[in-house]
């Protein structure tokens, strides 16, 4: 996967621009993903989505072919998403239900008049009240739990792409698992 | 001791501590309980998928190419 990735970087610096429709491809989910765990919000999610590849694409030339790719991605990615959070108002969070709600309608996409099934919307909630209190979390803790545990990535790529030493992250870890502890032990 | 486990970066010994310590204390049990319930919550999110079209949404944004730099934006 990395060679075919360097492969295409290569295209794309020498000006085909198609060869950066593929790597679009075979990043996005995760990417957006991530974006929209941070997020708490679809639309938000791919905006910010969005402007990360856009951002990789016309700052190409300075990306380190040596070096992994999805980590440098990633990096635009949660710098993006910690910029529009700080920029939101303090009282972004009275409007986290709604947001939250807004994030969830990937299920009404699914439209269908059929009641779903108890285990489903049970499941819906929980992942609704996950994703909020995720949400609420200060964001210096958020973007290590969501690289940790959604994403599933190392400690060392975590420092890589949030540009801090390792003790610094697992730290941040640590608190974060200890704040969402709190705001989860009553599910 | 708790968040070496959860990080998996405990050693023996200390394990061995943990467990026997746990045992006897109901508050460490619960606050362990609690922390790896956390833990598997968050794990328990679905993965979503990025929206249809975002590929193309995205080609669509990209500055054009190097040629006619000058005239973009």
């Amino acid at each position: 996967m990395e060679s075919i990735v360097k492969k295409r970087i290569q295209q794309v610096r020498k000006g085909d621009q198609d060869a950066f429709g593929e790597i679009v491809e075979l990043f996005k989910d995760r990417v957006y993903h991530v974006c929209f765990r941070m997020l708490g919000n679809r639309h938000e999610a791919e905006d910010i989505a969005q402007e990360a590849f856009i951002r990789a694409y016309t700052n190409i030339h300075t990306f380190d072919i040596d070096r992994k790719f999805s980590t440098w991605l990633f990096r635009i990615a949660t710098n993006l998403c910690i910029d529009r959070i700080r920029k939101k108002k303090p009282d972004y969070y009275l409007d986290a239900e709604v947001s939250g709600t807004d994030g969830l309608t990937m299920y009404s996409q699914v439209e269908t008049d059929d009641p779903l099934p108890e285990e489903e919307v049970e499941s819906m909630e929980l992942q609704e009240s996950i994703q909020k209190e995720i949400s609420r979390l200060p964001d210096k803790y958020r973007s290590v739990i969501v690289l940790k545990y959604i994403e599933e990535l190392s400690l060392k790529e975590i420092s890589e792409i949030l540009e801090l030493p390792i003790g610094t992250v697992k730290t941040r870890i640590h608190r974060g698992r200890e704040a969402l502890r709190k705001q989860l032990r009553s599910i | 001791m708790m968040h070496d486990y959860l990080d998996e970066e405990i050693s023996q010994e200390h394990e061995k501590e943990l467990k026997t310590h746990l045992q006897s204390c109901e508050a460490c049990k619960t606050h362990f309980h609690e922390l790896k319930k956390t833990v598997a919550l968050v794990q328990s999110t679905s993965h979503i998928q990025a929206p249809d079209n975002f590929t193309q949404n995205v080609m669509a944004k990209l500055p054009k190419e190097k040629k006619k730099a000058g005239m973009n934006r």
